[in-house]
């Protein structure tokens, strides 16, 4: 049982508030640029994560992010999930709000 | 083959449901009883870590005010090991990480547990155990995530079942309902006196018989009303409440309990 390094849901408003923490979002990827993944967060904004899959993440499909915020809108990639192409961002999204806001404390 | 052995699964669950009425909340002796009669908790580890340990012996955890001896968990495997008789393996839902043991006993059981590997998204249920200080789960269903939406459900399930358990209950509603009563026998004194020629709807009346289930008085009721005390509080025809009832019945918003007669709101205080 370990708790001390949870990983905050987060989208692109979030994730500037958590720089330097472990976080996780899911972006759909745009394009893959020399080992550089660039993509739309779930609030509609560009995020890029280095350190993810070598050979890139198929376009358009919606991938998991966890690693490290080091960056207003970029992220150190520890684990990328291809999670296909059929995924709700929207609910996703708002997950992100509820998980910062009034339930926290069931996350972190 | 494989479908029918996960319908054989999916029955240790009937009608546990994810949340357990508060009649299923009274302490079990036996554990195969316990978790027969409890629903699941989906849970996040921090939950978890944070559920209070009732008893140090029979290592009964409580969440919420909510025995969760069932948990249902969500996240990432890790660090996987099979051994002759069980496989453990880490659980990383984000929030924390978790150890799971799962007894393989079964081809079926060594099968699911073959499918799933480290780096996976994958369900879990089981029973929450304390062991030497140290908690865990040992699953009875490990299975991988199909459908990432998923993820989103579980964690939205978490927070949807926290909060109903953790709403004020009846008993404290009643003071603080008071007012609202008053408004109610506001408007039903007219009630009393219909105005010669003036027609209600169905839906009025749908709602007005609906009311008088929904009443904290009638809520705290093991019985509900009878069909004739309803009769009685509204100065409507009575086949238009037995309407009113039958149709509220035929929907799940209210269900008969003793009798034919007796009805009480599904609305679990």
């Amino acid at each position: 049982m370990d708790t001390s390094s949870p990983a905050v849901f987060v989208n692109a408003e979030l994730l500037k508030m958590h720089v330097g923490k472990r976080v996780r979002t899911v972006l759909q990827v745009a394009r893959n640029e020399g080992g550089v993944m660039i993509g739309q967060s779930t609030d509609g904004q560009q995020l890029t994560v280095k350190g993810g899959d070598p050979k890139g993440s198929p376009l358009s499909h919606y991938v998991e992010v966890i690693g490290i915020a080091d960056g207003n809108q970029s992220i150190r990639a520890e684990i990328c999930t291809d999670f296909g192409e059929r995924f709700d961002a929207v609910s996703y999204n708002g997950l992100c709000q509820l998980a910062n806001g009034k339930y926290k404390n069931l996350f972190l | 083959m494989s479908s029918a052995q996960y319908d054989g699964g999916a029955s240790l669950f009937s009608g546990g449901g994810f949340m357990p009425s508060q009649a299923t909340q009274t302490p079990e002796s036996g554990f195969s009883k316990a978790r027969a009669a409890q629903g699941i908790l989906p849970l996040t580890v921090k939950q978890i870590s944070e559920a209070y340990d009732s008893n140090d012996d029979k290592s009964n955890f409580v969440v919420d005010g909510v025995d969760a001896t069932n948990v249902k968990l969500l996240g990432i495997m890790m660090n996987k090991i099979e051994r002759v008789t069980d496989v453990s393996f880490a659980l990383d839902d984000g929030t924390g990480r978790i150890n799971v043991n799962r007894w393989v006993n079964e081809t079926s059981d060594t099968n699911e547990m073959a499918i799933v590997q480290n780096g996976m998204y994958v369900t879990i249920r089981g029973s929450l155990k304390g062991f030497q200080g140290k908690r865990q789960v040992v699953a009875y269903s490990v299975r991988p995530v199909i459908d990432f939406n998923e993820v989103t459900l579980h964690y939205l399930e978490c927070i949807h079942v926290h909060l109903d358990n953790t709403r004020p209950k009846v008993n404290t509603v009643i003071g603080t309902v008071t007012p609202n009563q008053n408004d109610f026998k506001g408007f039903q004194t007219p009630l009393t006196n219909p105005i010669p020629g003036m027609k209600f709807s169905d839906n009025d009346i749908q709602k007005r018989v609906l009311d008088v289930f929904m009443e904290p008085a009638s809520l705290v009721r093991e019985q509900g009303l009878h069909i004739d005390e309803v009769i009685r509080r509204l100065d409507f025809p009575p086949n238009k409440i037995m309407e009113a009832i039958s149709y509220h019945n035929d929907l799940g918003h209210i269900y008969s309990t003793i009798d034919d007669f007796h009805f009480k709101s599904a609305m679990n205080g």
